[in-house]
């Protein structure tokens, strides 16, 4: 007999209001259906009613965990259009930023998963980690969720000490060894939670569009850090991880993996860090009529921002936002299909779902 | 055992007047350990007893009919029967019993289990139904093992009374049967890697979910004394016999608490398993476990 299982809104695995509709058959999933836009928040709509220096607070609030890649990419659109290039330095400040901000969202979605699995030990542990990230972000920029670091041409703040930044980073690579890795990697109870479940083929994965870590974890080597460079990475060494099994399992190791190779960037560009200044000054901004669009590797993977300007206008026309979400929720649909009931929750969160971006 | 002694356990000790703030206090350590263990604070000392009086001063939702009557029912009858399995527990130095009392604590410390599933069905949600399903198949994996290690420990004894069980010399398959009791222990108790009929990242908290105010202070209030009287049956086969009365209480106090320490930490150190995983697991336990009293059985027939 099949019945119909409804997986939120407001659900205790779910830290954001949407809806999974599952069909089962038993424990057994036979289809579901996603249902969105339970948090709009006409954040897009906003943009056009404020300034060029009010838009970037503004879409830092977009979301709570990877707030600087959202003022990055604006901020890298809106530099296309007013022709400011961003000195050296601040964009190997940016690179750090963003490195740091994905070790932060890669450990809270370790955190998030292991609670998924009924590990709260395992959650306390990854949230100790991630307090210890903000730390370092927070000794960089003062503030610990929506740092306020990009403007338009540069950065707000200069790291003056990157030798202390890199000794904190180093330390907090130290404990990630010894124990948030081996969760990803090692742990039997993640093997035997994780392996095998909510397989997304390598097929599936390029027909459903998919982005970031669900991507390269189903053996798509797609990084725009590597494919289209920005800010600094076209200087930085760094590998693109990537697993062909495309179950949970693949998209923990991604993660692990990159949390290495974040450490990995952040190691060389706080020591190769050019001195010099860190934006292009306080001149006045001027815009020019056109759209501009850039894009971004996020934690979750391709961020893309469309900005459109009228020239002598103080506000964008209009600002589009595309996340890594909405690009990787059609495959939950395909990852729970077959899965047990019990493994549902950590199918849906092995794409790390944002859906404060997503709805905005 | 007269009336005025069989009372007398029931409502004093080791029975209501005991096990109630028993129950609390091992519902508190519980919490507290895995709370120190994860590295949190964890709640006061009397937040159980905080829990069940704010709990009883909320309203319920009025419902009617049958369904309703019977979702009043069921907490009752829990607790009744995890208070009546503590009052059977022979705590004390010649306190008692009669010829087969075993077999009455083992019913009534499966009636808790039997009403939650009931219970689950009665409240008619589906998120109910699933847990009271994934309690039955959980219910019916590690009672086998449960079951087969009592049957063995009475068995090698020869009695299915519960005081004499508690005096007699043990045997290796004495202490093999209260391995086995352990291993259960989790999952008669809804604790991890076996909490799955309340797994409340995956169905809320199962049959609970429909549960509110005074009736679920009273099922609170049956796991709290589920969890007295299950820790207290593995005190009462592992403890030695002692003739002082003070020192019997004493030391089941102790290893009742060791118990609660060890599941405790059990729980703070693992997952939740899937229910084909959890199963697989007791049935696997049923075999080695039958393999062993059966060596074990046949050794000592040898040896005698």
């Amino acid at each position: 007999m099949s019945y119909k299982i409804p997986m939120g809104p407001y659900h205790p695995a779910l830290e954001e209001p949407y809806k999974l509709d599952m069909i089962c058959e038993g424990e057994r999933v036979s289809d579901a259906k996603l249902h969105i836009g339970f948090n709009f928040r006409g954040i897009e709509h906003l943009a056009e009613t404020r300034n060029y220096i009010q838009v970037i607070a503004l879409m830092e609030r977009v979301c709570g965990i990877c707030s600087n890649i959202h003022t990055l990419t604006l901020c890298q659109a809106m530099e296309q259009l007013t022709g400011q290039e961003p000195p050296p330095r601040a964009l190997y400040i940016r690179v750090v930023m963003a490195e740091l901000e994905r070790l932060h969202s890669h450990v809270l979605w370790a955190g998030i998963a292991a609670k998924l699995m009924g590990f709260k030990t395992m959650f306390m542990t990854c949230f100790e980690i991630r307090e210890k990230v903000m730390d370092v972000l927070q000794a960089i920029s003062g503030n610990r969720v929506n740092y306020s670091m990009n403007r338009i041409g540069g950065v707000n703040r200069d790291i003056d000490d990157p030798l202390a930044v890199l000794a904190m980073v180093e330390q907090l690579e130290r404990e990630m060894v010894r124990t948030v890795i081996p969760i990803f990697t090692t742990s039997t109870t993640a093997r035997m939670r994780c392996a095998g479940i909510g397989v997304l083929t390598h097929e599936k994965a390029i027909s459903c569009g998919v982005v970031g870590p669900a991507a390269r974890a189903s053996g798509v080597p797609q990084d725009l850090r590597r494919a289209a460079p920005y800010a600094a990475y076209s200087e930085l060494e760094f590998d693109v991880p990537v697993e062909k099994d495309g179950d949970v399992r693949a998209r923990l190791l991604v993660r692990a993996l990159e949390i290495m190779e974040s450490c990995r960037i952040l190691r060389q560009a706080l020591a190769k860090m050019p001195s010099g200044e860190f934006h292009t000054g306080e001149g006045k901004i001027v815009f020019s009529t056109g759209t501009a669009t850039s894009r971004v590797e996020a934690p979750r993977g391709e961020v893309m921002y469309s900005v459109s300007w009228k020239e002598n206008s103080r506000n964008p026309s209009r600002v589009h936002v595309r996340t890594p979400t909405f690009a990787n929720m059609p495959a939950i649909r395909w990852m729970v299909i077959g899965a047990r009931l019990a493994d549902t929750p950590l199918i849906q969160a092995s794409i790390d779902p944002c859906y404060s971006c997503t709805d905005r | 055992m007269n009336l005025t002694t069989a009372l007398a356990r029931l409502l004093i000790f080791p029975g209501l007047l005991f096990a109630v703030p028993a129950a609390w206090f091992f519902l508190w350590v519980e919490r507290k350990a895995v709370a120190l263990m994860q590295g949190r604070i964890g709640p006061p000392f009397m937040q159980p007893f905080y829990d069940f009086i704010k709990l009883l001063g909320k309203s319920t939702p009025p419902r009617s009919g049958v369904s309703g009557l019977l979702m009043k029912m069921w907490p009752l009858i829990a607790v009744s029967a995890a208070a009546g399995a503590v009052g059977l527990l022979p705590v004390l130095p010649s306190s008692g019993g009669f010829e087969g009392d075993l077999i009455l604590l083992l019913a009534l410390l499966e009636l808790p289990s039997i009403c939650i599933i009931a219970a689950g069905f009665s409240s008619r949600s589906i998120f109910g139904e699933i847990g009271s399903a994934r309690e039955a198949a959980l219910s019916v994996s590690y009672n086998v093992v449960f079951l087969l290690a009592i049957v063995s420990i009475a068995a090698s004894q020869h009695t299915f009374r519960l005081e004499a069980l508690a005096g007699l010399p043990t045997s290796p398959l004495h202490w093999l049967g209260v391995v086995a009791i352990l291993v259960c222990l989790p999952a008669k108790l809804h604790i991890n890697p076996f909490s799955l009929p309340n797994a409340e990242q995956e169905i809320y908290s199962g049959p609970m979910t429909e549960y509110a105010g005074p009736e679920l202070a009273m099922w609170e209030l049956s796991h709290g004394l589920e969890w007295v009287a299950a820790t207290g049956l593995v005190a009462t086969l592992a403890a030695p016999h002692l003739t002082l009365w003070w020192l019997a209480a004493l030391v089941f106090v102790g290893l009742s608490f060791a118990v609660v320490l060890l599941l405790s930490a059990v729980a703070a150190a693992t997952a939740r398993l899937a229910i084909d995983t959890t199963v697989r697991f007791y049935w696997q336990c049923t075999l080695i476990f039958a393999v062993l009293a059966i060596s074990s059985a046949l050794f000592m027939r040898i040896r005698s």
